[in-house]
């Protein structure tokens, strides 16, 4: 099978165990045990997706022109839904909440189907992306991202639970929910950072300077300023519940705009 | 919460209230906030206006903003800097104002707890040393710390973790600090040399020349490609030369640049400026077919004629027609005339022989970039710093236990305080269970408040 094929299946594998786990939730009682099969269900997915990339790696070096798969916008989603679909099973584990993949796992899925409108051919590695600071940047990068993600779907169940009653009552205690909010974003800063230090120091290495105000730098410095703020808001302000979580929705958008809508403009980052 | 503002003061106040005022903006983070979202805000606007730096016929309301707040240039513009040391000075001032509590932290002296408790018990306090100490400092993993007041016991792990915040706010002043000397003391330009030339000088981005201090000379560039025809390798083969004399070789390609005296050559372009040798196929009449090699400013004999050709010009293949040549064709005792070999239309008739174009090697011109930025070894201890801060304050775990005796009258009270960065709960419980089971379980006397 090629790591293609094996994508779609898995982009079907998400979106079944989106609606199963949606299922599960209103059918109410006794889920449970339900649920934990499902969550079985979305690891066994989640593998199949490692072993995607893993799959695209070893093709690219049959075909003579081996190299990372995080070369083009096709690899790079890819990637970026498996660093969503990780950071929603951590977070699962760690906080115990279903509600979270619930409401993840149609981003991941949609993400990945995503895929199906980019040219997924494995081409050779461009002059520009030659060089062993890519895989260090992206996947620092991503990971940030995915932590971001897991914030924003938090938040948006903050919202849904203050802004109604009757969602309050079927979603998890508001304190959760904040502590999630926070908890991942204070696991994806360090990660934007350390992809913004990887990506200047690449800059520097690549095209002479670590800084250019490139509109994708600059977008990134804007998502990474929006953190910040969020970051200082909650720790020396005190700020919880709605305003970090509207901070957290900004922020993820600013994290969308750096990733996609800066393709629209020109840069150095013109091939991502 | 409502935090303190600057220029508050009202004429009641004391002179000295504007001094205050400005330390209270400066030290304060809600500050930090404002700046934050407005350097955010001035980000975003330049990357939606253009940042050029042509700047055209000042008219419309627009274009008149655009001159005043440098909205062609966001980055270097006026505001935009002053955010900038704004921001210094405000990391500055917390900086200043957390710093000191840093020491007494650090030697286990403060009193910020993330919870806290009293106990009383009927034993003296000896006693209540012996049995509760040694468990823990068993849970702690080592021996208590004894500080100047009276009985107090002092147990801190990860105490490092204190230097996470001090870490993380001076890098970024360092690395804002790195980005001003590359501002003050760097220059960036670019400079095209053609193969087999030597350049001694390039131009600054904003226009002007200026020397090197030594001369770049490119013995060879060239481009190689995929079997599929993307470019695989854009390499230029250069030689430093001091006062003539070479003291450096090497390649430079993309995301491979070259360094000397701390001025770093990049590969950023090339341009095809001429023509090294152009190669046309001679096919005689009895179908044998010959290579006629051509380079400018010579002439050649055509084989199986007496005519001979030089090279006019090249069309390297931009327009409709394709890629061609014009030649000047001439024998003895006839004046020279122009032929046009062009791939598309075919092979030309000259006497009884046709011309045919094959291909030709183009001569390159390298575009390197010149960059020399003395800031860029501060931005990125600036950045190892900040590193090394996230990592103290994420995957430590500080966590301090301070245990005081006081004797009163006819007990001891015991005070228990305690701080810890993460598991939080755990940790309480963790102490609480310690306490109350040594002493709990010998007396009954000790109750939880």
């Amino acid at each position: 099978m090629k790591s293609i094929d094996l994508i779609t299946y898995v982009t079907f594998g998400y979106l079944a165990c989106s609606v199963l786990y949606l299922i599960a939730q209103v059918s109410g009682s006794q889920t449970k045990t339900i649920k934990g099969w499902l969550l079985g269900a979305l690891i066994l997915v989640f593998a199949l997706h490692t072993g995607a990339i893993g799959l695209r790696w070893i093709e690219s070096y049959q075909m003579g022109i081996g190299h990372a798969p995080l070369s083009n916008l096709y690899e790079s989603l890819v990637f970026f839904a498996w660093c969503i679909a990780l950071a929603l099973i951590i977070a699962r584990f760690k906080f115990g909440m279903d509600l979270l993949v619930l409401l993840g796992l149609p981003l991941v899925t949609l993400v990945l189907a995503s895929t199906s409108l980019m040219d997924p051919s494995i081409k050779p590695l461009i002059p520009a992306l030659q060089s062993n600071w890519l895989i260090a940047h992206v996947i620092t990068c991503f990971l940030g991202y995915a932590g971001f993600a897991v914030s924003f779907v938090a938040a948006i169940l903050l919202l849904m639970a203050r802004e109604s009653d009757f969602f309050a009552r079927h979603l998890p205690r508001r304190q959760t929910l904040d502590e999630i909010v926070y908890r991942s974003i204070l696991a994806g800063f360090p990660m934007l950072t350390i992809g913004i230090i990887t990506g200047a120091a690449w800059a520097d290495y690549a095209w002479g300077s670590y800084w250019q105000w490139d509109p994708k730098e600059t977008w990134s410095l804007i998502t990474w300023l929006v953190y910040s703020a969020f970051l200082h808001a909650r720790l020396t302000r005190g700020w919880t519940g709605r305003k970090t979580a509207l901070l957290s929705i900004i922020g993820f958008g600013a994290v969308l705009f750096t990733y996609f809508g800066v393709n629209y403009l020109p840069g150095l980052h013109s091939y991502f | 919460m409502k935090g303190r503002v600057a220029g508050n003061s009202s004429s009641t106040e004391e002179k000295g209230s504007i001094i205050s005022g400005i330390v209270a903006f400066f030290t304060s983070a809600r500050t930090t906030i404002v700046l934050l979202f407005l350097l955010a805000a001035g980000s975003i606007l330049g990357t939606i206006v253009p940042q050029t730096h042509e700047i055209g016929p000042v008219t419309s309301f627009s274009s008149r903003l655009i001159v005043i707040l440098d909205l062609n240039n966001v980055y270097r513009s006026w505001w935009f800097s002053l955010l900038l040391v704004l921001l210094s000075f405000n990391l500055l001032g917390c900086l200043m104002e957390r710093l000191p509590a840093i020491p007494g932290e650090w030697k286990g002296r403060s009193r910020r707890s993330t919870f806290s408790f009293k106990l009383a018990d009927t034993r003296s306090p000896a006693k209540l040393m012996e049995i509760l100490l040694p468990k823990l400092s068993g849970f702690m993993n080592r021996e208590p710390e004894r500080s100047g007041k009276g009985d107090e016991f002092v147990w801190i792990k990860d105490r490092i973790y204190l230097l996470g915040f001090p870490l993380i706010h001076i890098a970024i002043i360092v690395i804002l600090l790195g980005g001003v000397i590359g501002l003050f003391f760097g220059y960036r330009g670019h400079v095209l040399i053609k193969e087999g030339s030597s350049a001694q000088q390039f131009s600054l981005n904003s226009g002007e020349t200026k020397p090197l201090p030594f001369a770049i000379s490119v013995s060879a560039f060239s481009l190689t490609r995929y079997p599929s025809g993307e470019p695989k390798e854009f390499r230029s083969d250069i030689k430093i030369l001091e006062n003539g004399e070479e003291v450096r070789s090497g390649s430079i390609l993309v995301n491979h640049p070259l360094t000397y005296k701390g001025i770093s050559l990049f590969q950023s372009d090339y341009r095809v400026v001429d023509v090294k040798e152009v190669r046309l196929t001679v096919t005689g009449q009895d179908s044998s077919k010959t290579d006629l090699l051509l380079r400018p400013q010579s002439s050649q004999q055509i084989p199986g004629t007496d005519y001979e050709a030089r090279l006019l010009s090249l069309d390297p293949g931009t327009t409709q027609r394709g890629v061609g040549v014009d030649l000047a064709v001439n024998k003895k005792g006839e004046d020279p005339r122009s032929l046009r070999v062009y791939k598309k239309t075919g092979p030309v008739q000259l006497g009884e022989v046709q011309l045919g174009f094959a291909d030709y090697t183009p001569l390159y011109a390298t575009g390197l970039q010149v960059g020399y930025d003395p800031g860029t070894l501060v931005v990125w201890i600036g950045c190892g710093l900040l590193i090394i801060g996230f990592f103290l304050t994420l995957f430590t775990n500080f966590r301090r236990i301070t245990v005081t005796f006081a004797k009163e009258e006819t007990r001891t009270a015991i005070r228990v305080s305690c701080r810890s960065r993460s598991m939080r709960r755990e940790f309480r419980k963790s102490v609480e269970e310690i306490i109350r089971e040594t002493l709990q379980s010998r007396s009954a006397q000790t109750k939880m408040q």
